[in-house]
C-alpha cells in the first residue's frame, strides 16, 4: 500500500505560482539579480579584499584603482569591502524585521478581520494610528526612546511595516470569511483557531508574501535612511546607509564615496520591486494561466 | 414510523427569529416535527420559507449578528441543543450531526486537497493521527464512489466536477459516522442525471450507517425520491406533515394541494401548467390568522382571524395540517 500524502494544498498552489512567475522575464532578472546579491553577501569574509574596519592613512580618499576597485573613504578603508560587509548587516535588518512585522501584522489582520464588529473597528483605528507616522518620525521616535542600536533599529523598521501587513491581511479575511466553505468548517465544528489558521491562513497567504518582498525594499531604504541621519548602527560598522551619510562630506571632490552604496540600496529595492511584481500577477487569479 | 421509539431529534415550537428594519421577525415560527432514526424527514417549501433556518438552528449556526432561536426546544438523542454552550455545539457539529451544503463548487477549500478535508474532520473530532485518518478518508473517498480513488485522494477541489465534488462534500459530513445528516437542498446546484446518482448514493449511506436524515428540498421530485415523511413549509410555518405517500395521494393542506398540481406532468398539456396566485408575504408583512389565507381558495371568514393550529386529519395521527376547513381545530383551537 503506498504511503498517502495529506499536502496540505501548498505545493500545488506554489507550483502554479512559480510557473506564472517564471512566465515572467522581469521577475526573473530581479531574483537573479538578488540572489547574487544576497552570495555576495554571505561570501564577504572570503571574498572582500580587505579588512572593512582597516584604516590606511596613505590611501585617504583614493578614487577607484586597480587596487581599491572603488576606492577608498576619508579614513583610507576599501569602499567594496566596507559595501559587501554592509550589504550583510542591511539584508540581516531589513529580513528580520520585515518577517517579525508579516507575523504579527499577519496575525493581527486575519484576527481583526475573521472577528469583526467592534474589535475590527478599534484594532483597525490604532492601525492607522501607527500608519499615520512616517517611517522615518516612528524610527526616530523608537530610536530615540530605546537608544541606537541593531536591535533598536529593527524594532523601529518592524513597528512601521506591522500596519501595512494587518491591513493587506485583514482584506482578503474579510471575504473568504464569507465563502461557503468556511460556513462548511463552522458546520464541521472547527475551531475559531483553526478555521484561521488552516481553513483561511493557506488562501491569503500568497498575498502577504508580495507584501513581504515589497516592504523588503522599503526596509533597506529605512534602515539606510535612519543610517544616515545617525540613528542605525554605530560606526565604525559598515552600512549602507551609514556610508553614504560619511562620504556626504566628500560629495564634491570624491563622489564614489556615496554613489557606489546609493548604488547598491538601488540594485536591492530595484531587484526587489521586480520580483514583487512578479509575484503579484503569479498570484493574482485573474492573471492565473488556465489550471 | 415507529412512534414507540424515542426520536434522534425533536423539534419543539421552534422559534427563530431575525433583527431587520428596527423589528425582530420570525423566519420559522412555532416548528415542531420530530425525526426517528433511520428516517429520512424532507422539508419542502418555497425559497424564503424558512427550511433552511430551521436547519441552521438545529445546527446551532443561525448568525448571531442578527439573529437568535427566541424560543423552542431542540432535543438531539434527549439533550436540549437551545441554550448549549458554543463548546458543546462544537463537539457535536460535525460530529453527531454533520450537514451538507447546497453549492459544491464553493463549499470545498480551494487550496486544500480533498484528501486533507475529509481527514481533517477526523483528525479534529476523533483524535486520529495523519495516517489513520489519511487511510480512514480514502476509505470514505471509496464509499461515495469517486472512481481512481486513490489516484484523486490529492487532487484539489477545481479539478473535480460539480457531481464529484459533492460526493466530496458527503464523504466529509459522514466521516465521523454521525446519527443526523442535514442536507440542505445538496442536489439542486446539480443537473438531472447527477442528482439522481447523488440522491440515491445519499440513501444508500444512509440506510449503510443507519442514520437519520432531514432533506430539505423545494424540489417535490426528489422528496418523492427519497423521503419517509416530508414536512411541508410555508412562511416560517410547518402546514402539513405527512408519510410521502399519504402526502402525494391526500394532500390535505390547501397550499400542498396547490403546489402539488403545479408539478408540469407529462400526461398533462404543457401549455396550462398550474401555478399558486399571489406571492409569499414578507417577513415583516405576516397577514393576521394564517399565513396562506390570502392565496388560499378555501378561505373562509375565521382564516384572517386566527392562526390555526397543526392538527391531525382525520383517520391518520401522523398527518396533520393547518388549516381551518379541511383539518379539525374545535378541539385545538382556544380562544
Amino acid at each position: 500500500m503506498s504511503a498517502i500524502t495529506l499536502g496540505r494544498g501548498e505545493g500545488h498552489l506554489l507550483a502554479q505560482v512559480v510557473r506564472a512567475f517564471s512566465a515572467n522575464a522581469t521577475s526573473w532578472i530581479g531574483l537573479a539579480l538578488f540572489l547574487a546579491i544576497v552570495a555576495l553577501a554571505l561570501l564577504a569574509p572570503v571574498i572582500s579584499p580587505y579588512d572593512p574596519l582597516d584604516q590606511d592613512v596613505l590611501t585617504r580618499l583614493a578614487p577607484p584603482s586597480a587596487d581599491h576597485w572603488l576606492g577608498t573613504d576619508s579614513y583610507g578603508r576599501d569602499i567594496l569591502s566596507r559595501l559587501l560587509w554592509g550589504a550583510r548587516l542591511s539584508l540581516v535588518i531589513s529580513t528580520v524585521s520585515i518577517l517579525a512585522a508579516m507575523l504579527i501584522g499577519g496575525v493581527i489582520g486575519i484576527v481583526s478581520g475573521y472577528v469583526g464588529g467592534r474589535f475590527d473597528l478599534v484594532v483597525m483605528q490604532a492601525m492607522d494610528v501607527l500608519l499615520s507616522f512616517p517611517s522615518l518620525i516612528m524610527g526616530l521616535m523608537v530610536v530615540a526612546m530605546l537608544g541606537a542600536s541593531m536591535v533598536n533599529l529593527m524594532i523601529a523598521i518592524a513597528l512601521t511595516a506591522i500596519a501595512p501587513f494587518a491591513r493587506i491581511a485583514r482584506a482578503p479575511t474579510i471575504v473568504v470569511k464569507e465563502r461557503d466553505y468556511i460556513e462548511a468548517c463552522r458546520a464541521l465544528g472547527f475551531s475559531d483557531l483553526r478555521i484561521m489558521a488552516v481553513h483561511i491562513l493557506p488562501n491569503i497567504i500568497a498575498e502577504i508574501i508580495v507584501m513581504g518582498s515589497l516592504w523588503l525594499a522599503t526596509a533597506i531604504r529605512i534602515e539606510a535612511s535612519l543610517s544616515f541621519i545617525g540613528l542605525g548602527v554605530r560606526p565604525p560598522t559598515a552600512t549602507w546607509g551609514g556610508m553614504i551619510r560619511e562620504g556626504f562630506e566628500n560629495i564634491l571632490d570624491s563622489a564614489w564615496l556615496s554613489v557606489f552604496p546609493s548604488l547598491a540600496i538601488l540594485l536591492v529595492v530595484f531587484s526587489l520591486n521586480m520580483i514583487g511584481d512578479g509575484l503579484r500577477d503569479a498570484i493574482d487569479p485573474k492573471l492565473r494561466s488556465g489550471e | 414510523m415507529a412512534s414507540g421509539a424515542a426520536p434522534i431529534l425533536a423539534v419543539e415550537n421552534l422559534v427563530t427569529a431575525f433583527r431587520s428594519g428596527g423589528g425582530e421577525h420570525a423566519a420559522v415560527r412555532d416548528v415542531s416535527f420530530t425525526v426517528q432514526r433511520n428516517e429520512t424527514v424532507a422539508i419542502v417549501g418555497e425559497s424564503g420559507c424558512g427550511k433552511s433556518v430551521t436547519a441552521l438552528s438545529i445546527m446551532g449556526l443561525v448568525p448571531a449578528a442578527n439573529g437568535r432561536i427566541v424560543a423552542g426546544h431542540i432535543r438531539f438523542a434527549g439533550r436540549d441543543l437551545v441554550g448549549l454552550g458554543e463548546d458543546e455545539m462544537r463537539k457535536i457539529r460535525g460530529d453527531r450531526i454533520s450537514m451538507i451544503f447546497q453549492e459544491p463548487m464553493t463549499s470545498l477549500n480551494p487550496v486544500l486537497t480533498v484528501g486533507f478535508q475529509i481527514a481533517e474532520t477526523l483528525r479534529y473530532h476523533r483524535g486520529m493521527d495523519r495516517a489513520a485518518a489519511g487511510r480512514a478518508a480514502l476509505d470514505l473517498l471509496e464509499q461515495v464512489k469517486i472512481p481512481a480513488a486513490r489516484q484523486r485522494f490529492g487532487d484539489y477541489p477545481h479539478q473535480f466536477s460539480g457531481g464529484m465534488r459533492q460526493r466530496v462534500m458527503i464523504a466529509i459530513a459522514l466521516a465521523c459516522r454521525p446519527e443526523l445528516l442535514l442536507a440542505d437542498e445538496p442536489t439542486t446546484a446539480l443537473d438531472v442525471t447527477i442528482q439522481a446518482q447523488v440522491l440515491s448514493l445519499l440513501a444508500e449511506l444512509k440506510s449503510a450507517y443507519g442514520m437519520a436524515m432531514i432533506f430539505i428540498t423545494h424540489n417535490l421530485g426528489v422528496v418523492a425520491s427519497i423521503a419517509d415523511r416530508v414536512a411541508v413549509m410555508y412562511a416560517g410555518e410547518i402546514v402539513e406533515v405527512a408519510p410521502l405517500d399519504t402526502l402525494f395521494a391526500h394532500p390535505t393542506h390547501p397550499y400542498t394541494e396547490l403546489l402539488l398540481r403545479s408539478i408540469p406532468r407529462v400526461d398533462q398539456d404543457a401549455r396550462h401548467l398550474s401555478t399558486i396566485p399571489g406571492q409569499v408575504p414578507s417577513i415583516s408583512a405576516m397577514p393576521r390568522g394564517c399565513r396562506f389565507a390570502p392565496r388560499c381558495p378555501l378561505r373562509v371568514a375565521i382564516c384572517a382571524e386566527r392562526d390555526p393550529l397543526l392538527a391531525p386529519v382525520a383517520g391518520s395521527p401522523a398527518h396533520q395540517a393547518r388549516c381551518w376547513v379541511r383539518a379539525p381545530q374545535a378541539e385545538l383551537a382556544h380562544a
